[in-house]
């Protein structure tokens, strides 16, 4: 072997040393870019599988759900769930606009959680006081995890499913860290309730 | 005698106005007190919201820069939490209770920023700390490794040379 040849061995040996000495180095100093971020929303039946969901409500009687959230947003992330009760023709979150529904919130949920960690609980309501009239219901007040709300919500007889149908919507917000604010999140689910009988 | 009766009726007339004035202004009054008591639960759940938005952003910041934030964001959860509870009482009207819980939230966040502003501080420094340390390490590693290529490359040199010039000639025959 040529002394040239030996030169291009320690050369190498040199630089490839060099890199894997700086390593630590250069991963501080390049951040690569991490997976995609989002947060997640779903809702579990009363065994906190999904499955079981109630749909046929009356008066007075206790149903159960468990909402979740997911936090996969590579930080810590605060967040609130506004719950809300709709009837066939009220407004829904629009998805493309990503605007949320304009109804008042009947109840709230804020947590911090950090990134990787899933959030859940219970989710209890029961309607307290409704009428139904010929072809139109009424869900007066509605009772969710033990507060009570004066909501007055009617509803029109369904020919197709034969119910009177509302929806029990749960919308998530997550606070901005750039306008200082909490923010709707694009992301609702929600609980078809059939109205079956008042008493 | 009919002066009398006079007088009689006007104290009557004054003291019907009387009544009403009173009945009229305690409804007045009840009603400017549920005004303030709402008034002043909305302004301290304005008060709650923006401290724990404050508390939220210092933890988040510290979180950034390296802190261990885990017990932070649990104690502000529970915060949280208590002021879901002071929003859906003054959503119900129980101002009372709304108001105590948003005035209950302030003392909780207050210290989780001040605790927050402090770890950010402590990571800064070790990250700083921890930073050097690694140029440092790269500089005399790549320093040391140089020196042990130079050291070598001139052993072998030598090495190289001389056995060049111990090497014999061989002569072949034609």
């Amino acid at each position: 072997m040529k002394l040239g040849d030996y030169r291009i061995i320690f050369v190498a040996v040199g630089l490839i040393g060099t890199l894997l000495i700086a390593t630590p180095a250069i991963v501080d100093a390049i951040h690569l870019p991490g997976g995609e971020q989002f947060s997640e929303l779903y809702l579990l039946g009363p065994n906190r599988v999904a499955a079981n969901y109630p749909s046929n409500i009356t008066v007075d009687q206790n149903y159960s759900v468990y909402v979740g959230v997911g936090n996969q947003l590579g930080s810590s992330a605060y967040y609130a769930l506004y719950v809300k009760l709709a009837n066939q023709t009220d407004q829904m979150p629009n998805d493309t606009l990503g605007t949320p529904s304009s109804l008042p919130p009947l109840y709230e949920y804020r947590f911090s959680i950090q990134t990787g960690i899933n959030w859940e609980s219970p989710l209890t309501f029961s309607v307290s006081s409704a009428s139904i009239s010929g072809n139109s219901s009424q869900i007066n007040t509605l009772q969710i995890n033990g507060v009570t709300s004066n909501v007055n919500k009617p509803a029109m007889w369904n020919s197709n499913s034969s119910t009177f149908t509302y929806r029990l919507l749960i919308e998530l917000w997550a606070f901005n860290s750039s306008s200082n604010t909490i923010l709707y999140n694009n992301r609702f689910v929600d609980l078809q309730l059939n109205l079956t009988r008042t008493t | 005698m009919g002066g009398l009766l006079s007088s009689y009726r006007g104290f009557k007339f004054l003291t019907v106005i009387l009544f009403v004035f009173l009945a009229f202004g305690s409804y007045l009054l009840s009603e400017h007190y549920v005004f303030a008591q709402t008034d002043q639960t909305a302004s301290k759940l304005l008060s709650a919201n923006n401290a724990v938005e404050q508390a939220f952003s210092a933890v988040l910041d510290a979180e950034k820069v390296g802190a261990n934030v885990t017990g932070l964001v649990s104690q502000l959860n529970n915060a949280d939490s208590i002021l879901a509870q002071a929003e859906n009482s003054n959503r119900t009207g129980d101002f009372s209770t709304a108001s105590v819980q948003a005035d209950s939230v302030l003392p909780i966040v207050q210290k989780i920023t001040i605790t927050a502003q402090e770890a950010k501080q402590t990571a800064l420094v070790s990250g700083q700390n921890a930073f050097w340390s690694t140029i440092a390490f790269t500089v005399i590693g790549v320093f040391i490794l140089v020196l042990v290529l130079f050291l070598g490359w001139g052993w072998l040199k030598r090495r190289y040379i001389s056995s060049l010039s111990e090497a014999k000639p061989e002569v072949v025959s034609q």
